[in-house]
């Protein structure tokens, strides 16, 4: 086998690597049909979440926080964001999860609606990548109240299950603005 | 008709309209000439000329009417009296409707041959002119005018800050060598030089900065008489409407303010000056008696003094009357008797600015937007100004609003307090004290230090804004503290430590924190990280809170206010009620709905509500009869009621108070905010 592989005509090896290529061909013929969604996928209390790439403005690394007297829980501080005070908000209490400290991988996701940019405080951003919506199914109903009212679903990627979010319907939840 | 020549009219239209409207009301003044009304002939003669010119015949009709009756006047034919000078300023508002509809591209909301024989019978042309919908919000708009010279300039200066970093860019460079070059011994002579060129790109670099945030900042400012230009003639027609004789004299108007403090400054002015028309200047009579001119004066001066911008607004009416003011919030629970009694006659007219209360016993139409003063206090804090008043029984109010130039740059003291690092307005500070242990005295059981002589309570800051409090400045034996004034009233406030002051650029917390508690804004700091800059009144407001039972009732009131009551809402009409629902709903209320006096009664036999809101005329019983009803209930003697009708007469407003009701708001000037205004200042 050594020899023969070697010798560069393991006739059984290429066999296989045409059976492989060929149901990789196939699987990705599959695949092409299906529907995409670009997403940047981050982790939330050791969960994988995700939502549309177009959504996110830009990435950046945790800067100094600054905290707010007496607001609610889940905005943990403003930071300057190129010269514009922007809130940094903590989903994961809101969602109920686990909340392990940040580290140096910590990175702030900055979104924007209409009326504000805001950063949310993810544990690991792990990039923009195609989601296949075939293997979407909608929320589990057993989730507790504010996940099902902003999770849309989870679907499975690369062995990994990941949460989408319902960024545009977080975004314009009254809960998140302070003040009239 | 070609669109270029349509706008050229209507510029044109504009000029001559606001030139008609304020020689008309020179004229009505007794101050008007022979010159003034040639004047005025000559624009009521080319508006005539232009829009026929265009074939706007309505217009041009119209404005034919104005010239002739001006004619009559100019040769003597007709006296310059109060009902020509009506008839004249209906003309102008007509023409000056059909050119914004004509503009707009909408139906002329004038029946012109209505209005015309109206007005030869010298009647009032009220009829021929459609209702005009609630007048838009006046914004001063997103778009700047700008001087060419200025934004010229502006570049000039843009391209000079990209030479400097170019010249940055070589000092990097030449550093760069000489650290490569020099090893471990750096050249001296070499590095002086290089230090000499540096301070003298960082000298220049600060003067370019300091020009380009002077030449950016003009750019914001605006005069004064933005806002003020419509105040005379508003003054004038509110002052008619009930009968009075109102004068508005006004100087300073060319002072400029910010464009963003102007925006906040324009309902202010409107719910003073309605104040002063509606309840401050007596009726003719009721002036005569007293001796005084039969007509009345309303004075506005603005005037600067130092960073600020003083705006006096004076009306020589009756006066604010302390005694009774001091009955009226002890009556309103904004105050307990005791507290009334050691207030000063000058500190009492200050309950005025205290939320729920409003000397006026009824809420009406024409101090309609605004409900009380509270309304004015909370926008002036909100630009961190002032509200000065000033009043004698009989002879006079005043009111100044001292407000900053501009909101952007404030002098500012830097305290760290919580690990944090926050910015005092300098303009609420008084000193920087250090205490010891043995300054601190108990007053009533809360912490008091002695400052220049006078017991000041004594706060903390950490504790306030919910920060962990800091133990080891006890030990040190020392306590840096700021203390704050904010009017007569002093607060010392613990930090950690005192910084320095340095001006600082506020900024806005972004549109997901609007408004927070303690915090007015924030600012960047020289390590690129943001401070936040503390809202002084707030402070105090949040201080006073745990002082006396009385200053507490009113802090517990603000608190009330962010979880809002429940309304039950009376109307027979779906639409009504389905729009005033959604609108109280929106905005935190709980609503019931009733759909008629008798399911009204059932639903509050069964639930206790904050505020009752009913139409008058429904099948069955009508708002009358159920506001009177609900008072004669033990539990809703006291609840208010707010009346949304479509009756506006007087009569009907009336009745509506007779019953008990708190205001009334007329459905033909209901909108969202007026709707909200009142209920928030009746129920919070």
């Amino acid at each position: 086998m050594e020899e023969a592989k070697k010798a560069g005509y393991d006739i059984h090896s290429i066999l296989h690597e045409m059976r492989e290529e060929y149901w990789h061909g196939l699987a990705e013929v599959d695949e092409v049909q299906d529907e995409y969604l670009e997403c940047v996928s981050f982790s939330l209390g050791g969960e994988i979440y995700a939502f549309e790439s177009v959504c996110a403005a830009e990435i950046v690394r945790i800067p100094k926080l600054v905290k707010v007297p007496r607001v609610p829980e889940i905005i943990v501080g403003v930071f300057n964001l190129r010269g514009q005070i922007t809130a940094a908000m903590d989903f994961r209490p809101f969602f109920g999860l686990p909340q392990p400290p940040l580290t140096s991988a910590g990175r702030i996701i900055v979104v924007r609606s209409e009326k504000f940019a805001m950063g949310i405080l993810t544990e690991a951003v792990h990039g923009v990548e195609a989601l296949s919506l075939g293997s979407f199914e909608s929320v589990v109903k057993s989730l507790p109240g504010a996940q099902r009212e902003y999770i849309r679903g989870q679907l499975h990627h690369g062995g990994r299950l990941i949460m989408l979010l319902d960024i545009v319907k977080l975004l314009s939840s009254p809960e998140l603005v302070v003040g009239q | 008709m070609q669109t270029k020549y349509l706008d050229i009219f209507i510029k044109e239209a504009e000029e001559h309209l606001t030139s008609l409207q304020k020689g008309l009301l020179l004229l009505e003044k007794g101050t008007g000439d022979a010159a003034l009304i040639h004047e005025l002939l000559r624009n009521a003669h080319t508006l005539k000329g232009s829009a026929r010119m265009l074939g706007i015949d309505g217009i041009s009709a119209i404005a034919h009417r104005m010239e002739d009756l001006l004619k009559d006047i100019e040769e003597g034919r007709k006296p310059v009296g109060s009902t020509s000078v009506d008839l004249l300023l209906q003309g102008t508002d007509a023409i000056s409707r059909m050119a914004v509809a004509l503009a707009k591209g909408e139906e002329s909301p004038v029946d012109v041959e209505k209005f015309i024989a109206a007005f030869d019978r010298g009647e009032s042309t009220a009829e021929a002119v459609k209702e005009a919908g609630q007048p838009e919000e006046e914004v001063l708009g997103d778009t700047v005018r700008a001087k060419v010279k200025t934004l010229d300039s502006l570049v000039n200066f843009m391209g000079e800050l990209i030479i400097n970093k170019k010249r940055f860019e070589d000092k990097a460079a030449t550093l760069k060598y000489l650290c490569q070059a020099g090893g471990d011994t750096l050249p001296a002579a070499q590095i002086r030089e290089f230090q000499r060129g540096l301070e003298e790109d960082v000298l220049y670099l600060n003067y370019l900065i300091q020009e380009l945030y002077g030449e950016t900042m003009s750019l914001r400012m605006l005069p004064l008489r933005t806002i003020t230009e419509g105040f005379r003639r508003l003054v004038r027609d509110l002052a008619k409407a009930q009968g009075k004789e109102i004068e508005l004299e006004m100087s300073g108007e060319g002072i400029e303010v910010d464009r963003v403090l102007l925006e906040m400054l324009k309902p202010m002015f409107l719910h003073i000056l309605t104040n002063a028309v509606d309840h401050g200047v007596e009726s003719p009579a009721e002036r005569q008696a007293k001796g005084k001119p039969a007509k009345g004066t309303v004075r506005v001066v603005a005037r600067h003094e130092g960073s600020s911008v003083w705006i006096a607004i004076r009306d020589d009416g009756r006066g604010m009357d302390p005694g009774k003011i001091k009955e009226v919030a002890v009556r309103r629970g904004v105050i307990s008797r005791e507290e009334a009694d050691l207030l000063t006659e000058e500190d009492a007219l200050y309950l005025t600015l205290r939320p729920g209360f409003s000397t006026s016993e009824i809420v009406t139409d024409i101090s309609g937007r605004g409900v009380g003063m509270d309304v004015v206090k909370k926008n002036a804090e909100r630009v961190k100004g002032n509200i000065l008043l000033k009043s004698e029984p009989g002879a006079f109010t005043e009111i100044t609003l001292q407000l900053p130039l501009t909101l952007s740059v404030i002098e500012a003291l830097m305290v760290t307090c919580g690990g944090e690092t926050y910015a005092i307005p300098l303009s609420y500070v008084q000193e920087t004290i250090k205490i010891r242990a043995e300054d601190i005295k108990t007053v009533g059981g809360k912490e008091a230090v002695s400052v220049r002589g006078l017991t000041t309570p004594l706060v903390s800051l950490a504790r306030l804004l919910g920060l962990p409090e800091q133990k080891t400045f006890l030990e040190a034996g020392k306590i840096a503290a700021v203390v704050l004034k904010l009017r007569d009233h002093c607060l010392a406030c613990m930090v950690d430590a005192t910084l320095d002051s340095s001006e600082i650029v506020v900024k806005g917390l972004g549109g997901q924190l609007r408004s927070v508690k303690y915090i007015f804004g924030a600012t960047i700091l020289g390590d690129g990280n943001p401070a936040l800059i503390l809202n002084v009144p707030d402070i105090f407001a949040g201080a006073e809170g745990a002082e006396t039972a009385g200053l507490r009732k009113v802090f517990e009131e603000s608190r009330a206010a962010s979880q809002r009551g429940s309304i039950l809402v009376v109307d027979d009409s779906i639409t009504t009620r389905t729009m005033e629902r959604s609108i109280l709903v929106a905005h935190g209320y709980r609503v019931e709905i009733a759909i008629s006096g008798e399911d009204a009664l059932e639903k509050v036999a069964g639930d206790r509500f904050d505020l009752v809101i009913t139409d008058i005329e429904m099948p069955g019983i009508n708002g009358f009869e159920l506001t009177k009803k609900l008072r004669a209930l033990d539990e809703y003697r006291e609840v208010p009621v707010i009346v949304v009708s479509s009756l506006s007469r007087d009569e009907d407003k009336r009745r509506a108070i007779d019953a008990g009701a708190q205001a009334y708001i007329v459905k033909g000037s209901f909108d969202q905010g007026t709707l909200l205004d009142t209920v928030e200042a009746i129920i919070g």
